[in-house]
């Protein structure tokens, strides 16, 4: 038992002390048993009050540490380091969220907003008076690393592991490499094709000794966790007849490059697939790419007047996109120049929401006014209207700038400015449990500060499969997540938490009840004097607690929430 | 120069102690390399740390960029120089670099100093604080701000009369007016710039009145306002301390505007206006707020959404280029503009305007390197030698460029481009490891 407590209630600079009333949060806990000690602080996790804690712990010889402040997600770790400076135990230490589930949550009520955080502070205490110290799995890591697609992204992310001395095992559905930027002639930016850009980088994989790449292949199952994933690949069959080979890797990590897939407009969407000359960006970067000559044509018709329909399956405010696709805007301007510069007789209408060529893109977008291409801007109520007239193909717009005139294009090809949507196949995100973001791109665990890293231990994201990127940004983002990949595995011992399920050998009566409940395939069989029981493997249990309440004899036990701590919270609480 | 020169042995450099070289020192440390962070100011933290909110999550600034600050302070494979400044980078060979570095003198011995604030009490001097960008006042001899790191009074010297009164109450003895600039001579194997942006200054655009008018603001001086670490605890137009009830945001203030030479965008305006305007709109129930905008550019990941949201709240949106502001003698503005959606120039009258300052290159880039010259793109950031295949290469092999020292950008933008330039400094010292 805990007897000397040191509780510290952060104002979190008035994200907290502008409900709670921390100084009665403070009164109203400093005399209960146990708390030795309960200050108010401004910034809990500043350097400063981080150094105040520390020396705290020495002077008043604490045993136990709480801080009510934001979300553990946030700072259960920078505390339970602060313990560990202290010379206790870091699983000593408790964390209580008075920010989201007090301040911010009942920000209309501050007496009942304080009252809530001083009964969570008590629950913390009653916690952290069982609090026992705890010591970390340790095990080794494997030292290969797979990389999943190999699109730009996921080439990138293999030769920089492959820089690193790290073996990879890059895999590709497809049977070629490149995604799509191998498919893209004239990138933004840049001399280079994109086909060039991956030739070059592919070329360079080739030579590596420690890449294997595999084409044609998928991922089918994945066991394990961080440090120890086991990879079933299938490799699909070349021809009819031909035996389905499966192989089995282990891997200490999974970087996962997958990409997007270009948004396909519905049957009808401006015109799609009613009129023949209706196509897609991608559609019309391969066009421009493939023609020559003086004249551009599509299926044998000239062209001329090209009319530009933005924000097609992005941005949508009835339909699922609401994202913005970020690339499109950039992509087509720069491929309505390529346009222009090819054949000196086109003229492009491009017709839009608000033009988003950020940062240096701006340049193109100025050297297309320059060269007179006209932008139509529609109200966000009334987009353009594409229809036929005489075998004609118009589209109409009421234009931001004429206001209550109807503008009409008659255009002998009509691209749809198509953006990015998360891949339809997404299969892989199910077999490694990625969480998605209302987007249904793979989530990031933090927007701003971790943006390669996944809920999932081991598991980092590049690339498109996290959201809309240009290629730039997409290779920053594969390289990131190769030098976090690398890092799980770099030093060999990996530690994993030790809060984990713990089975009472006596009272198992192996019914299966709790192999059901795991989402992680942790609890296997085991016989113990023909006895048998469950049994956990400590390095891939997460501690999600899911196997506790499910187990008919109460069995397992989740250690650091074992019944007794729950309990005196609960009681504390009421 | 004939001062002593220290000679000191790193890994890697690191030069920008803000958010981006921050994560590119703390990725090389956790790798196992020994980093030297050299920042020019007194704290880490860049101008994240000074931020109000982050979107468009609205995260505290604050909360999210301390503790990542904390860390890099006392990781142990980590050395800080605050106050330092580089120069003279010069490439002997691969994986050999040398480097000079100036350490200016704090005259406050920061391991001793309790952060007691009892020296800013006692000095007679008053001048504008840098921190609150000009809002408030600070003493000579001061804390930086409340959550800077190191947290350790310094003194400003230029402005410091040498009174002594500091040195008197300081219970530690830490004040010491003999500290001398220090010299360092550096050998390291790989080098990053992180040497961030300059907010435009809204002084060469006149018609604005910033400087004149007294209730036109500048965006970062309202992020002030709105952050916790907030210098009125409430929000004030400078004027008058009116509380502000009708605000004005003016966009691409120095961005998007050949006139004063800058004609890219600068990525970050668009969103931390709709995250103040969301802001205020909780700070000040009553208040409208209206931004004017050419084109609003909510492209990154959840952004379009939070654009929405601000729409929904009430926020005003006028299509529409400020073309001038006069001031009225009650200190309310005059904005004159052309509404694209009317068609019509039209004038609107606001207490309280906010220009929404743009991202600029920072004037050193380029300066630090003796020799081989570092390239520069035609707006003074550093060039990006491969910028599809390799973003964070420049035209010296082993020199890495991270964040907003190649463009402006966001900061989870930053974040990547830092995790970049670390990874390929990461490959390139294993690559280049000595037999």
């Amino acid at each position: 038992m805990k007897e000397r407590i040191g509780v510290y209630i952060c104002h979190c600079g008035g994200n907290i002390s502008d409900y709670v009333d921390v100084e009665k949060v403070r009164l109203a806990v400093e005399n209960d048993e146990g708390v030795a000690l309960a200050r108010t602080t401004v910034f809990a996790c500043s350097d400063s009050n981080q150094n105040d804690m520390v020396d705290d712990i020495k002077k008043y010889n604490l045993d136990g540490v709480i801080v009510a402040s934001c979300s553990p997600k946030l700072h259960l770790v920078t505390f339970r380091n602060v313990t560990e400076r202290g010379d206790l135990n870091k699983y000593t230490y408790v964390h209580t969220n008075i920010r989201e589930q007090a301040s911010w949550a009942h920000s209309d009520d501050k007496t009942g907003a304080t009252e809530k955080a001083i009964r969570l502070v008590k629950a913390a205490i009653a916690k952290s008076r069982y609090a026992e110290p705890l010591y970390p799995n340790q095990f080794e890591a494997e030292k290969t690393i797979a990389v999943i697609g190999a699109g730009i992204s996921g080439m990138k992310a293999a030769a920089s592991l492959s820089d690193k001395n790290t073996n990879v095992i890059l895999i590709e559905k497809e049977n070629k490499v490149g995604g799509h930027v191998a498919t893209w002639d004239s990138l933004i930016m840049s001399d280079e094709k994109g086909s060039e850009l991956t030739n070059r980088i592919y070329t360079d994989l080739q030579k590596r000794k420690n890449v294997t790449i595999l084409t044609n292949s998928e991922v089918i199952s994945s066991k394990g966790s961080i440090g120890d994933f086991t990879l079933k690949i299938r490799k699909k069959a070349q021809q009819i007849g031909d035996p389905i080979e499966t192989a089995e890797f282990k891997v200490g990590s999974v970087v996962v490059a997958t990409g997007f897939d270009s948004y396909t407009p519905k049957e009808g969407e401006f015109g799609f697939s009613s009129y023949q000359n209706v196509i897609t960006l991608p559609d019309f970067k391969h066009l421009i790419d493939s023609s020559s000559g003086k004249q551009l044509e599509y299926q044998g018709k000239k062209i001329n007047n090209i009319a530009y329909i933005y924000c097609v399956g992005s941005r949508q405010s009835d339909g699922e996109n609401t994202y913005c696709s970020r690339y499109c805007c950039t992509a087509v301007i720069h491929a309505a120049n390529q346009a222009k510069k090819k054949f000196k007789n086109i003229y492009n209408f491009h017709f839009n929401r608000g033009i988003r060529t950020y940062g240096k893109q701006e340049l193109l977008y100025a050297e297309s006014l320059q060269q007179g291409d006209i932008y139509l801007q529609s109200f966000e109520d009334a987009p353009p209207q594409v229809y036929a007239e005489n075998g004609k193909t118009k589209v109409k717009i009421k234009d931001i700038l004429t206001k209550d005139k109807e503008l009409e294009v008659e255009a002998d090809l009509i691209v749809l400015v198509t953006g990015m949507v998360p891949r339809s196949d997404s299969s892989i995100g199910t077999i490694l449990k990625l969480p998605k973001g209302r987007d249904k791109f793979f989530n990031e665990i933090h927007m701003k500060l971790r943006p390669v890293e996944t809920v999932i231990d081991g598991i980092t994201i590049a690339g498109t499969c996290q959201g809309p990127k240009n290629i730039m940004e997409s290779v920053n983002s594969a390289l990131s997540a190769a030098a976090k990949s690398y890092s799980y595995i770099s030093k060999g011992i990996l530690e994993t938490e030790p809060i984990v399920a713990n089975v009472d050998t006596d009272l198992c009566t192996w019914c299966e009840k709790c192999v059901e409940a795991c989402p992680f395939d942790a609890i296997i069989q085991k016989e113990i004097n023909g006895k048998l029981i469950a049994e956990i493997n400590n390095s891939v249990c997460k501690g999600c607690g899911m196997c506790t309440p499910v187990c008919p004899p109460d069995a397992i036990n989740l250690i650091n929430y074992s019944s007794e701590e729950i309990m005196s919270m609960i009681d504390a609480l009421a | 120069m004939n001062e002593e020169r220290k000679v000191i042995k790193y890994d890697a450099l690191v030069i920008g102690g803000g958010i981006a070289g921050g994560e590119a020192a703390l990725n090389l440390a956790n790798t196992g390399y020994k980093v030297l962070l050299v920042e020019k100011d007194r704290s880490l933290g860049g101008k994240m740390i000074l931020l109000s909110k982050v979107f468009p999550t609205l995260d505290c600034s604050a909360c999210i960029t301390t503790p990542k600050v904390s860390e890099i302070a006392r990781h142990q494979n980590i050395t800080i120089f605050t106050e330092s400044e580089v120069s003279d980078i010069v490439k002997k060979s691969e994986n050999n670099f040398t480097a000079q570095i100036t350490k200016k003198p704090r005259y406050v011995r920061v391991e001793d100093c309790t952060a007691c604030q009892l020296c800013e009490k006692a000095c007679p001097v008053s001048v504008r604080d840098e921190y609150q960008f000009g809002l408030i006042g600070r003493k000579a001899a001061f804390i930086p701000f409340s959550i800077a790191n190191p947290k350790a009074a310094a003194i400003d010297i230029e402005n410091c009369t040498l009174c002594g009164a500091c040195e008197k109450v300081c219970p530690t003895h830490c004040i010491d007016f003999t500290m001398e600039t220090e010299y360092y001579e550096l050998h390291t194997k790989t080098v990053i710039l992180a040497t961030g942006f300059n907010l435009f200054d809204p002084l060469e655009i006149p018609r604005y009145g910033y400087g004149q008018y007294k209730n036109v603001i500048t965006s970062m001086q309202m992020e002030r306002e709105i952050a916790p670490t907030r210098p009125f605890n409430t929000i004030l137009r400078p004027g008058d301390g009116k509380v502000p009830d009708k605000i004005a945001y003016v966009l691409c203030t120095g961005s998007r505007d050949a006139t004063v030479g800058n004609p890219i965008c600068s990525q970050i305006c668009c969103m931390y206006s709709i995250k103040q305007a969301q802001l205020l709109m909780g700070a000040l129930p009553m208040a409208d707020v209206t931004i004017y905008y050419i084109n609003i550019r909510s492209f990154g990941k959840g952004f379009e959404e939070f654009y929405q949201q601000a729409k929904g709240m009430g926020v005003n949106f006028v299509k529409g280029k400020i073309g001038k502001i006069n001031e009225k003698e009650d200190g309310n503005l005059i904005l004159t503009y052309e509404d694209i959606n009317e068609g019509v120039v039209k004038e609107a009258e606001h207490d309280m305007v906010v220009l929404s300052v743009g991202a600029k290159s920072n004037p050193t880039n380029g300066k630090m390197f003796g020799q081989e010259k570092l390239k520069l793109d035609p707006f003074n950031f550093i060039a990006q030698d491969d910028l599809q295949g390799n973003p964070s290469k420049t035209n010296i092999n082993g020199v890495f460029v991270a964040g907003t020292a190649s463009a402006p950008m966001d900061i989870p933008d930053s974040i990547l481009s830092a995790g970049s330039a670390s990874s390929e400094a990461i490959s390139y010292l294993i690559q280049h490891q000595e037999a």
